[in-house]
């Protein structure tokens, strides 16, 4: 396991995942940040959170995805970047799945200007999530020392063993 | 043996990170919040009025298809319109039985699909937005029928289709 672990070649497979999250998670909050009213009810269509959670959500999560978007593409902080994505697609697939178990004739409000009629949830969403989920868990597990800003300045950390 | 700041960070480190990127998105969001004049509160003061319509159906629902996949001489197949009678009687595929579907009243439809003892169901309806082919499509396979279609476009595209045919 820490052979495969210590393989250099991770940070180059990982390469194209990141970029790739980086756009969708970027592209995915700018309607948000850009229109909080409108996120706010595709939140509160989930019909999952108390009022008193929704907004807040809608303020602060599209921000979370912005910064995570940006640090996973940049190579900042990486492995926390995955492991925000990990985690916000974890939740989006539980809201998803709940939503889908409910039988709700839905958009996702993961992008904007999407209707119902247009881009209805589906098991495919969920699929195309578990996706984007497993790229996170890649760049979070495997690799470990990405090609960007966290090779060019490495954490001073030095270690006994 | 000492590791230099090319060793992975630490699963505390990382997340250490990820729990600073959250308050600082806060700080970042809360005050953007503030300043725009389209913020909104942090607390909504009524609840949201979220139109989401009920599942009609539990089933799975039907599959779509072309009209031009549609071959009424088909073996083992069921065609069934879902129109009203009179629009029916005006016109329907070859071989098509008529269930004209209403949404008020629903009855049971599958019954008689299932006596047909049809391996494949094809419905075609109005071809409407809702379409009325549509809707009964998923209310028999709601009700556990397999293997039942849809015709998108309706009769009008079926018509096209199928050269006008009565």
């Amino acid at each position: 396991m820490k052979r495969i672990l210590e393989w250099p070649g991770h940070a180059w497979l990982a390469l194209p995942a990141r970029l790739y999250l980086g756009y969708v998670f970027i592209w995915a909050c700018l309607h948000k940040i850009a229109a909080p009213a409108t996120f706010a009810l595709d939140v509160a269509t989930y019909q999952l959170l108390p009022l008193s959670l929704i907004n807040i959500t809608a303020l602060v999560l599209p921000w979370v995805e912005l910064l995570a978007g940006v640090m996973i593409v940049l190579g900042f902080r990486t492995r926390a970047a995955a492991l925000l994505i990990s985690g916000m697609m974890l939740v989006f697939m539980v809201a998803l799945g709940w939503a889908l178990h409910q039988g709700l004739d839905m958009s996702c409000g993961c992008f904007a200007s999407q209707s119902s009629d247009e881009h209805a949830i589906s098991w495919l969403t969920m699929l195309r999530d578990a996706g984007w989920l497993a790229l996170a868990l890649y760049v979070l597990g495997f690799d470990r020392r990405p090609l960007g800003l966290d090779r060019l300045w490495p954490r001073g950390r030095a270690t006994a063993a | 043996m000492i590791y230099g700041g090319n060793m992975p960070p630490r699963w505390t480190t990382v997340f250490r990170d990820a729990a600073i990127v959250v308050a600082l998105s806060a700080a970042v969001a809360l005050t953007t919040n503030k300043l725009r004049s389209s913020g909104i509160p942090l607390v909504a003061a009524q609840e949201y009025e979220v139109l989401v319509p009920c599942p009609e159906h539990e089933g799975k629902p039907a599959k779509p298809l072309t009209p031009g996949d549609v071959n009424p001489k088909e073996k083992g197949l069921l065609l069934v319109d879902a129109r009203e009678a009179e629009t029916y009687r005006a016109w329907h595929a070859p071989g098509a039985i008529s269930i004209p579907y209403d949404y008020l009243e629903p009855k049971p439809e599958e019954k008689r699909v299932l006596r047909s003892r049809a391996r494949r169901v094809i419905v075609y309806g109005d071809g409407e937005n809702p379409d009325s082919g549509e809707q009964l499509a998923n209310a028999i396979s709601g009700k556990g029928v397999k293997n039942v279609h849809f015709v998108r476009g309706g009769a009008p595209a079926l018509r096209r289709a199928l050269g006008g045919g009565r």
